[in-house]
């Protein structure tokens, strides 16, 4: 019971929602991250407009509204690297180009080490960032402190701290002005982003992608791009009958309740299992693994938030007086070596895939969505994309990018 | 989550307690006749069933056996066996 | 202020006094007093400022429902004043203030300003030009967040946990929570009941209307709870906050300690076979102009103010309600001394007519149809505007409270976090369950009862669900129950609307994160137009209230605007915690468990090192030195003893015991014998090598076997799991702590070790490789003659409890030839110098066996035994474009050593140095690496760019494995 205001200036960001056309030249299931980014890079630099982005719930429900929003280029092979770092150097740009502000908080990522095998895993990684042009350096276990008064470098935690990596040019960002950033860009330029729709069939002839069905009705198109996070693999699998190498598994966050300034970077520890970061509202925002089981139900656990509290409080003791606020999950779609699957365009013609990103598509979604694009203009794959080609698994070479073998597949 | 499984020695036991190993791909093939595509397959693939699959389980914590269960994924429970395996 | 004489319902000790310091400020309140009602008491209205607005912010509920009494406590944050104890002497301070008191701020300004923000103001502004964002950083995050947390502050107090398994756990100790658990355990089942407050009987609890027959409601309360704690089997837990609940019957709660006992906080699991949720209503905050000032409060704060700790919420007031609980309220507070100058209630009709007959007799003008519009005053309340929904007629009055509240509505958080659907009911105006988790059922308010019989009796009904779930058969006296139920009173009509007519510019429809209605169309109007998206673009109920006040006003409102696409409203997603939990309750007792291994305290003793390798603390070297140079030249010149206790070790027999060797290991295992150790490796199926160890034969069908040290927790696992299908008959026993060992290496171990046994342990009678079982003075040894450290070695396995006699008499015996201990460094550089691989150390995940140059550790005839990564191992025998596994040394032998882990490069990275040690032997730096395979030919130049070399490499030469006694003399001397 409201006496209505007039007053707006501004209108909706992504327009109104669009009519469902009989045809476009592209089809791209998923209206997160990932899509979003290829839907716009198509018809910003392919010239490609007349695309389609369908999504079952709405914008940014999936992985993309979910994750703890850090970005870095501190990854540990060369052929990662070159992505991240294009990717970090990408905000501050499509900020201004989508004049939105996607809240690139340039604060910095410590990682800690518990151990000299810790140690040594570091210098790799920073020795491979230092050679490739990415800042990054390690420090002693005063040195982390310096960074975050918080930490405990005594003896005393479990872990004790030995030392950690500082990823200067690293972050966060917010995840869902990047999605709305995406959605407003690319409906600017003619995208049609479908909420509310529900892709129900893929049509293939001939060993060519000629149609979407969905519940709003059928599209024919010759390019369809498969980015739908963590149901990409079903999606795949129950329309193409294409299986992927893919374990779709809950990561958990959480929050705490606002703060002052306590933590002023990332803070991450892989022998806890943590990371960690303030955000601009004050809450520490922190993750943690995963259930090691595959399912679809995005809910949290008792297990995890327990954990969370005490492998925080042993690194920063003083967050023992601080409130966990809300938990929340969200799906992962998990490759054996935690690296992507980025291929298309062979086993049928136009069907194009961008999945398995595991934990890390949020800080890929530019970049990925930039070559992507490219990759679906010209049906050739970028030399920088190459590497995730899915045929890797088959002829057994496994990208680097986690050095021991994973933990949740019974293949270790 | 943290959902509870029926142990075919221990009883119900929290899920925690457990490994889960994977979806049932069926005995190893022989090594003579796999090629590249049929041992990724075997090896790496995965249906991501959102429904009702047959899975295997290791009760780690407990009796050591490995047995299989069937578990609706997307309610994350075990459920009865509502699969025709005859039909697959 | 004075309180109010005794009332039977107090739960205060009015003649113990207390004092709490609010800031300067001294309260005196009594035994009984939440901190907030020791302010109250001493006329503090003001507890801290708003997030953003810097907005005065006051007591508004009771429950926890919003930010607006989070108090600081000796240096804690963000504790909730209203339901924490005022204990004595107590120092709490205000939050988010920048000033002396929370009565003046001089961030107030910030309000003036709030119209400059709109939603999403941070998305769409503060990037123009580039520059001013990184500085804007800086301000939002000092301006951000509530409390203040100290980098050094540790938090005082017990924290425990518990974990508990029961047939039937109730939430909510009101009075359908107590039935139901009254039902339950008449039925003799186990019942835990968890309350909130401090004591039992929820909205009975306080209120002296008529149960019937003349017996007031807080007295059939006191009877209820008597019941409850007089039956043994239901177990209650008060002061107990339910967070979450999750499959198969798991709640987690925690439980704030009371005085008597010995924990501050403990978390809790229960595991229950069914649960029953009675958890009541909150009321639903009515939406008008400041209606978050001070002095603005719900009913039930008011009533209970009074009635719990005597306290009147003010002296003049205006109320605006719109359920019977307002009115009623109203009645009983005029009767204890409060002045009222209206009751305002949204409904025009469905209000109790007797009720409001009751404020008539006492000269308080009710109107019906009337809602607030608008509360005065800058800092407090000083005045209230109630207006016709219609907007025509409006009426001012002055004031200093105004007690105000849309409704009711349910607290359906337990069960939605389990997977519950809600949705709208026209006639109750609650969103109530359509889709309940399975095994859990709703009773009392929740429903949108109001008449205490149905209250109780749907609380009985959910009670014998429950028992009927846990297989007790109860089926007559349920269908009977279910029947008296239906002849009672049904749910009462309830009253959707969010807010009277107001423009809505500083109505607040979430008070954490100041968020008022306008911000709310702001978001619709740029396209967020359903509760999810709203919610993301406004921070609405995102704040430490956990969406209380907002939760189901939102989607009630976005409703109203009818531009949702999404028809049915819906609110927002709840999460647990239900309530805020400190991570100190959340780590309980914060368990670390890991392993020692026999002689770990005489290794710590004598100056161990110890450190967390996997689940074992482990001894890495004697003394401070950290390339543990001595004890590496004592095992090459004289004799080392090494605590190896960790290796996995497992007996594995039975018929088929061999198929499944010949399955997991890439070696022939039927050539393993008995008095000969085989070495062997495992694969995963990529044909990456995961383990490697020995296998001897001690018996028909009967195995002896080791696993490395990070591998042995999964190595039965591993060995059933890849014959799952095949039904063999074997058996494996875990003997991984039953036996310590000792790895006594050097080229004088032979001397100590024929000094305390009898048996012939001469090169000839025990060679290399072999495997002897013979006694150190009467304990059994298990013995292998290994070279991993590449000298003469003895592996000894000795039973646990024998192993620091063992040790003891060897190096007392080895004094002579100048033993000494030695730790995993030294181990490291030993094993290293002899071109010996440690699993993760010299491969990564996708390093095959050939890569590392252990091919021929691979049995390639057997494929009928499907051994694990044989498969691969054929596919990548030649395969180009691999990382190899090289030895290395420096060009100049003087260089210094380069670091572990640094990449190896031309135009690219081609490799990286896996371990690099000063090599004694030598005289000069050696090391491993991997390499791409076309730089692995020996004399192949390679370069190294370690971190901070900035461009300046260092350059080494590939040269043959291993770099100590190629020939292996040594070992098999």
């Amino acid at each position: 019971m409201r006496l209505k205001s007039n007053s707006y200036t501004n209108g909706r960001l992504w327009g109104w929602n669009p009519p469902l056309k009989s045809s476009y030249d592209a089809v791209i299931i998923g209206g997160g991250l990932h899509g979003l980014a290829t839907a716009y890079f198509l018809a910003r630099q392919q010239k490609m407009s007349n695309v389609a982005v369908i999504e079952k719930r709405y914008i940014g429900f999936g992985g993309s509204g979910r994750n703890t929003a850090i970005v870095r280029a501190n990854q540990r092979t060369q052929e990662n690297i070159p992505l991240y770092k294009e990717a970090l150097d990408m905000w501050p740009v499509l900020t201004r180009e989508l004049d939105f502000n996607l809240m690139f908080y340039n604060c910095g990522n410590l990682n800690l080490a518990h151990s000299e095998a810790a140690l040594k895993a570091m210098r790799l990684q920073v020795a491979s960032a230092q050679f490739q042009g990415v800042q990054s350096h390690l420090l002693d276990p005063k040195g982390c402190k310096k960074l975050i008064p918080a930490l405990d470098i005594s003896d005393r935690p479990r872990y004790p701290i030995y030392g950690g990596m500082y990823h200067p040019p690293g972050g966060i960002v917010r995840h869902d002005a990047v999605v709305w950033g995406l959605a407003k860009g690319a409906a600017k330029l003619g995208i049609h982003i479908h909420q509310g729709t529900e892709v129900t069939g893929i049509g293939v002839r001939n060993k060519k992608i000629v149609s979407v069905q969905t519940d709003k009705g059928k599209i024919y198109t010759p390019r369809v791009l498969n980015a739908a996070g963590g149901y990409s693999a079903a999606l795949s699998y129950e329309m193409l009958g294409i299986k992927l190498p893919i374990s779709v598994l809950t990561i958990q966050a959480m929050v705490t309740q606002p703060l002052k300034p306590l933590l002023h970077h990332v803070v991450s520890s892989g022998a806890y299992h943590c990371y960690a970061n303030q955000t601009l509202k004050g809450e520490i925002a922190t993750g943690s693994h995963m259930d090691p089981w595959p399912n679809y139900t995005n809910q949290s656990t008792a297990r995890y938030i327990k954990h969370q509290a005490e492998a925080m409080t042993e690194l920063l003791p003083c967050l023992r007086g601080v409130k966990f606020m809300r938990i929340w999950g969200g799906l992962a779609d998990m490759t054996p070596d935690m690296a992507p699957v980025i291929d298309g365009n062979n086993i049928i013609t136009g069907y194009y895939m961008d999945c398995g990103w595991g934990y890390f598509g949020f800080k890929s979604c530019l970049v990925t969505g930039k070559y992507m694009a490219k990759f679906m203009a010209d049906g050739i794959c970028p030399g920088i994309l190459k590497p995730f080609a899915l045929r890797r698994f088959e002829q057994h070479r496994l990208m680097g990018e986690t050095a021991a073998v994973v933990n949740y597949s019974p293949d270790n | 989550m943290a959902f509870t499984i029926v142990c075919p020695v221990c009883g119900i036991r929290r899920s925690y307690e457990f490994r889960f190993g994977g979806e049932d791909k069926g005995p190893r093939p022989e090594e003579d006749t796999l090629t590249p595509a049929t041992w990724c397959e075997y090896v790496h693939l995965n249906n991501c069933v959102a429904g009702i699959q047959k899975e295997w389980w290791f009760h780690r914590d407990g009796c050591g056996s490995w047995f299989t269960i069937y578990r609706d994924t997307t309610i994350n429970q075990q459920v009865e066996n509502s699969i025709d395996e005859t039909n697959p | 202020m004075k309180r109010i004489h005794k009332l039977p319902t107090f739960r205060i000790h009015p003649e113990q006094s207390l004092t709490v310091n609010f800031g300067k400020k001294q309260c005196r309140g009594v035994e009984g007093d939440t901190i907030a009602t020791a302010l109250y008491a001493n006329d503090v209205r003001i507890f801290g400022r708003s997030l953003k607005y810097h907005r005065p912010r006051g007591l508004y509920s009771l429950d926890g429902e919003c930010s607006n009494t989070l108090v600081a406590v000796d240096g804690v944050p963000n504790v909730r004043a209203e339901n924490t104890p005022a204990v004595n002497g107590m120092t709490v301070n205000a939050q988010n203030v920048f000033g002396a008191t929370p009565e003046f701020d001089m961030m107030r300004f910030m309000d003036e300003l709030s119209w400059i923000m709109p939603a999403g103001f941070y998305y769409q502004t503060l990037h123009k030009p580039a520059r001013i964002w990184p500085l804007a950083i800086k301000h939002i995050r000092k301006a951000a967040g509530l409390g203040v947390l100290e980098p050094d502050f540790r938090m005082k107090g017990k924290f425990d946990e518990v974990h508990i398994s029961t047939d039937v756990c109730v939430i909510g100790g009101g009075p359908a929570g107590m039935c139901a658990a009254l039902s339950a355990a008449q039925q003799g089942l186990r019942v835990v009941l968890l309350e909130n407050r401090p004591w039992l009987g929820g909205a009975f609890e306080y209120r002296p209307s008529e149960y019937r027959n003349g017996l007031a409601l807080y007295q059939r309360a006191k009877d209820l709870s008597k019941d409850v704690e007089n039956t043994t089997n239901i177990r209650t837990f008060k002061n107990t906050a339910m967070i979450g609940s999750y499959n198969n019957g798991l709640v987690t709660a925690f439980q704030r300690g009371s005085k008597s006992e010995v924990f501050t906080e403990r978390y809790m699991e229960i595991r229950a076979k069914s649960t029953v949720v009675a958890t009541g209503c909150i009321e639903r905050p009515l939406l008008f102009e400041n209606n978050e000032r001070p002095g603005v409060m719900q009913i039930g704060c008011a009533h209970r103010l009074a009635r719990t700790w005597g306290l009147l919420p003010g002296k003049k007031a205006v109320f605006s309600i719109g359920h019977d609980l307002g009115i009623e309220a109203a009645i009983d507070l005029a009767d204890l001394g409060l002045n009222i100058v209206a009751v305002a209630d949204i409904r025009k009709d469905s209000y109790d007519s007797n009720l409001a007959e009751e404020l008539e007799k006492r000269n308080i003008p009710f109107l019906s149809g009337w809602v607030a519009t608008r509360a005065h005053g800058a800092k407090t309340v000083k005045a209230a505007t109630i207006s016709t929904i219609n907007a025509t007629r409006h009426r001012k009055f002055t004031c200093d409270t105004v007690v105000a509240s849309a409704g009711m509505t349910p607290v359906t958080g337990p069960f939605t976090v389990a997977g519950g659907k809600l949705r709208y009911d026209k006639h109750t105006g609650f969103f109530l369950p359509y889709n309940m988790p399975p095994r859990m059922h709703i009773a009392g308010r929740i429903l949108g009862l109001d008449d205490p019989l149905s209250i109780e009796t749907s609380g009985r009904v959910a009670g014998l669900k429950a028992v009927s779930e846990c297989g007790i058969p109860v089926k007559n006296l349920l269908r009977e129950t279910q029947e008296n139920l239906a002849k009672l009173t049904g749910p009462s009509r309830g009253t959707k609307l969010v807010s009277g007519p107001i423009k809505g510019k500083e109505a607040f429809i979430c008070f954490d994160e100041d968020c008022t209605l306008k911000n709310i169309d702001q978001a619709m109007h740029k396209g967020f137009d359903v509760p999810e998206l709203i919610k993301r673009f406004t921070s609405a109920g995102t704040g430490p209230g956990q969406g209380g006040i907002p939760g189901h006003n939102l989607p009630l409102y976005i409703a109203e605007t009818g531009e949702s696409p999404d028809r049915n409203p819906r609110p927002t997603t709840v999460r647990p915690p239900l309530v805020p939990t400190y991570l100190a309750t959340y780590a309980g007792t914060n368990h670390d468990m890991s392993k020692r291994t026999p002689l770990h305290e005489t290794q710590k003793a004598a100056g161990g090192r110890m450190e967390r390798i996997g689940v074992w603390n482990r001894a890495r070297r004697f003394s401070s030195d950290k390339n543990a140079e001595n004890e590496i030249d004592n095992v090459r010149r004289n004799v080392g003893l090494l605590d190896a206790s960790t290796l996995g070790k497992f007996r594995i027999f039975g018929p088929d015991a061999l198929k499944a060797l010949q399955r997991v290991y890439v070696g022939d295992m039927s050539k393993v014998r008995g008095d000969k150790v085989k070495y062997s490796a495992m694969c995963n199926e990529d044909g990456c090598l995961i383990d490697d160890g020995i296998v001897v034969k001690i018996g028909e069908n009967d195995y002896y076997m080791t696993a490395s040290t990070g591998r042995a927790g999964q190595t039965i696992e591993w060995i059933r799991y890849h014959t799952r299908y095949d039904g063999w008959k074997y058996h494996m026993v875990n003997l991984t702590d039953a036996y310590g060992v000792i790895n006594m290496a050097g080229p004088d171990a032979r001397k100590v070790l024929e000094k305390v046994t009898d048996a012939d342990v001469s090169n000839q009678a025990f060679p290399f490789a072999g495997y002897r079982e013979f006694s150190i003075q009467d304990v059994p040894v298990r013995a292998m003659r290994l070279g991993f450290v590449g000298e003469l070695s003895y592996e000894l396995h000795v039973p646990s409890s024998y192993m620091q006699s063992v040790w003891d008499l060897l190096e007392n015996t080895g004094k002579a030839f100048g033993i000494q201990k030695f730790g995993l460094e030294a181990q490291n550089t030993l094993r290293m110098e002899k071109g010996h691989v440690i699993i993760g150390s010299e491969s990564e995940q996708r390093t095959t066996l050939h890569d590392l140059g252990l091919g021929f550790l691979w049995y390639r005839n057997k494929p009928e035994a499907k051994t694990v990564g044989a498969f691969a191992l054929k596919d990548t025998e030649h395969q180009k474009g691999r990382l190899k596994l090289v030895g290395f040394k420096m060009r100049d032998p003087k260089s210094r050593v380069p670091r572990d882990g640094s990449p190896i490069v031309d135009t690219r990275i081609r490799g990286y140095v896996c371990t690099a040690r000063y090599s004694t032997a030598q005289k000069q730096p050696v090391g491993m690496a991997l390499v791409d395979d076309y730089l692995s030919p020996v004399g192949t130049l390679i370069k190294i760019y370690e971190d901070g070399c900035r461009g300046n490499l260092m350059l080494a030469k590939i040269e043959p494995m291993p770099f100590y006694d190629p020939e292996g003399k040594r070992m098999r001397s």
